[in-house]
């Protein structure tokens, strides 16, 4: 904040100073008033709404803490969480690690045409409506009459019940998901992969590292500040699933592939009990924002900034 | 020779991806124009020309107001794109290029932003709306999505990395931060302006949570709730006709972002993400 503050005297080779300030309300003014209306009022309602009992019907009454009460001995809201943790941690693992290696394959020399290609079929998923690829997929996954257990069943493994059974029905929601992400994350690391100075590798080849040190002594910590980007975006992503889960199993069979958002939607507006969903909704920021703090946390032992 | 093996299971790697990652839309595709059902569920699947029909894209028109879907998708994520633009580039600019108070607290907010996404806010939002008397209208779709952290968080990136010089010769020249914005910064902020639009875009196109939210009007919902509504009728109606439906809804996207898709790798490469 402070840096921000130039005394005229130090202000630059010799310009005259200036004043932003005006111009920069000016220029915030949009993004301001867009944040304050849709961002931190509705965030200030949801703690208002978090100590009150309120249904559609009537303005609600203050109860104090009872939603929280409840929040903790919500044993099915905990299971909820541990189902959503399960799912979306994979998810950005898949991201964050089979993306990285198929971003460094595409490194590989060949036709610009080939490349682009790849490229633009990792991608397109990600460009297709989240209800149309779970569509798309209750087919593919439908047990009997599914592609994918054909498939299985010609390389000689057993049909697998993907969207029926509880161990299945979350790989259902994970595979789904990472198949629809998965080009963004790709797409990030080309750009860092891009950006790390092909000098570094060619002095690597001539001292004689090969590939998996080059990898690990020079990719790796120069792509470390992608990767922790990744990171970042993808587990506030995944945490935030809903059409999946809602479109390919509708959370179940019982509660195992239901999200959390899935969970405050049916609180919300099934049980119209908007009180308790908003109880649930603040808990959702806190995991969000303990998790990020977190990363930012460890990411000072492995990132690396020039 | 380990080296052309290691070549060999790269692109042996490549394809697979690649054939994993398209084969449900070939299939779909398939599907669209198939004549029977029971063809479709013919495993392994078959193809034969003979089969093929334009018949289920006229279904789907005929059990759920298909255009309507579509024209109110693109209402709402042309609307939200437009406003983004100019709410996360002016924001973009001024954290990038002017000199402010509090400037490093409101940049912590705008980061600090992406940890409250519209799910955890979208029971106030529906109140708000419904006070407002816009629920089941357009504009409580297009509303909460104008602002976005990560947005503005991306064009301050792309503008940092924009070289002084120019904006250095258009102050001599007497412009102001908005004459510079508008001449100087915009025009060489194609991509990732673009990039910003295609992800603003297709998150705004494909969300379901929102109009699932607001809407109950059937005239008025979006096509990812519309597609749902159409597989609803497909349990007990044809496979075809909601492979068409899918089919409809993924041409229009293909089309923007195999025209865009350039311009963003081009940009992110660019723009260097970084927290």
């Amino acid at each position: 904040m402070t840096q921000d503050v130039v005394p005229p005297a130090v202000h630059g080779r010799g310009k005259p100073p200036r004043k932003d300030g005006l111009a920069a309300l000016a220029f915030l003014s949009p993004a301001i008033v867009t944040f304050l209306v849709f961002v931190l009022a509705p965030t200030a309602g949801v703690l208002y709404l978090s100590f009150y009992d309120w249904n559609l019907l009537s303005d609600g009454t203050f109860v104090g803490t009872d939603n929280f009460d409840r929040l903790v001995h919500d044993e099915r809201l905990l299971h909820v969480y541990g189902s959503t943790a399960y799912m979306a941690l994979a998810i950005l693992a898949v991201n964050v690690v089979v993306g990285l290696l198929l971003a460094v394959l595409l490194e590989t020399r060949m036709p610009r045409w080939l490349r682009g290609f790849f490229r633009l079929s990792f991608l397109f998923p990600f460009v297709v409506s989240a209800s149309a690829v779970a569509l798309i997929w209750r087919f593919l996954l439908n047990k009997d009459l599914g592609l994918v257990n054909y498939v299985l069943g010609v390389i000689g493994l057993d049909r697998i019940d993907w969207l029926g059974s509880s161990a299945w029905a979350p790989v259902s929601v994970i595979v789904v998901n990472s198949w629809k992400t998965i080009g963004f994350s790709i797409l990030v690391y080309i750009a860092g992969l891009q950006a790390i100075p092909d000098v570094l590798r060619e002095a690597a080849i001539v001292d004689g590292a090969n590939a998996w040190t080059r990898f690990w002594r020079i990719t790796f910590p120069m792509l470390s500040p992608t990767i922790f980007f990744l990171v970042v975006i993808n587990t506030i992503n995944s945490f935030q699933i809903f059409a999946e889960p809602r479109v390919l199993t509708q959370g179940g069979p019982g509660d195992a592939s239901r999200t959390i958002v899935e969970y405050l939607y049916d609180r919300a507006f099934g049980d119209f009990d908007l009180g308790y969903a908003s109880a649930i909704g603040i808990t959702f920021m806190l995991v969000l924002i303990a998790l990020t703090a977190i990363q930012f946390r460890l990411s000072r032992r492995w990132t690396f900034y020039e | 020779m380990s080296r052309i093996l290691a070549r060999v299971a790269t692109f042996a790697i490549l394809v697979l991806a690649a054939l994993a990652i398209t084969a449900p839309f070939l299939w779909i595709f398939r599907g669209a124009f198939s004549a029977s059902d029971a063809e479709l569920y013919k495993l392994p699947p078959t193809f034969s020309p003979d089969n093929l029909t334009a018949a289920n894209f006229g279904k789907v028109t005929d059990q759920v107001p298909y255009f309507r879907f579509f024209v109110n998708s693109i209402i709402v994520s042309t609307t939200i794109t437009a406003a983004q633009i100019v709410t996360c580039a002016t924001a973009g600019y001024a954290f990038a290029r002017l000199r402010f108070r509090g400037k490093g607290m409101l940049f912590a907010i705008v980061i600090g932003s992406l940890m409250i996404p519209i799910q955890v806010t979208i029971v106030p939002l529906f109140l708000v709306m419904s006070k407002l008397g816009l629920t089941n209208t357009l504009w409580s779709l297009i509303l909460p999505g104008i602002f976005s952290g990560f947005g503005i968080f991306l064009l301050r990136q792309h503008f940092l990395a924009l070289p002084y010089e120019l904006e250095e010769a258009a102050k001599i020249d007497g412009a102001g931060h908005f004459r510079t914005f508008a001449r100087v910064i915009l025009p060489l902020s194609g991509p990732s302006i673009a990039t910003l639009g295609i992800l603003c875009f297709t998150y705004w196109w494909n969300d379901l949570l929102l109009p699932l939210v607001m809407i109950s009007d059937t005239d008025r919902q979006t096509l990812p709730v519309g597609l749902v509504l159409l597989a609803g009728r497909f349990s007990t109606g044809s496979l075809g006709t909601i492979a068409a439906g899918i089919a409809m809804a993924i041409v229009p996207v293909l089309v923007v972002f195999i025209a865009a898709q350039r311009y963003i790798v081009q940009s992110i490469a660019s723009s260097g993400l970084k927290l």
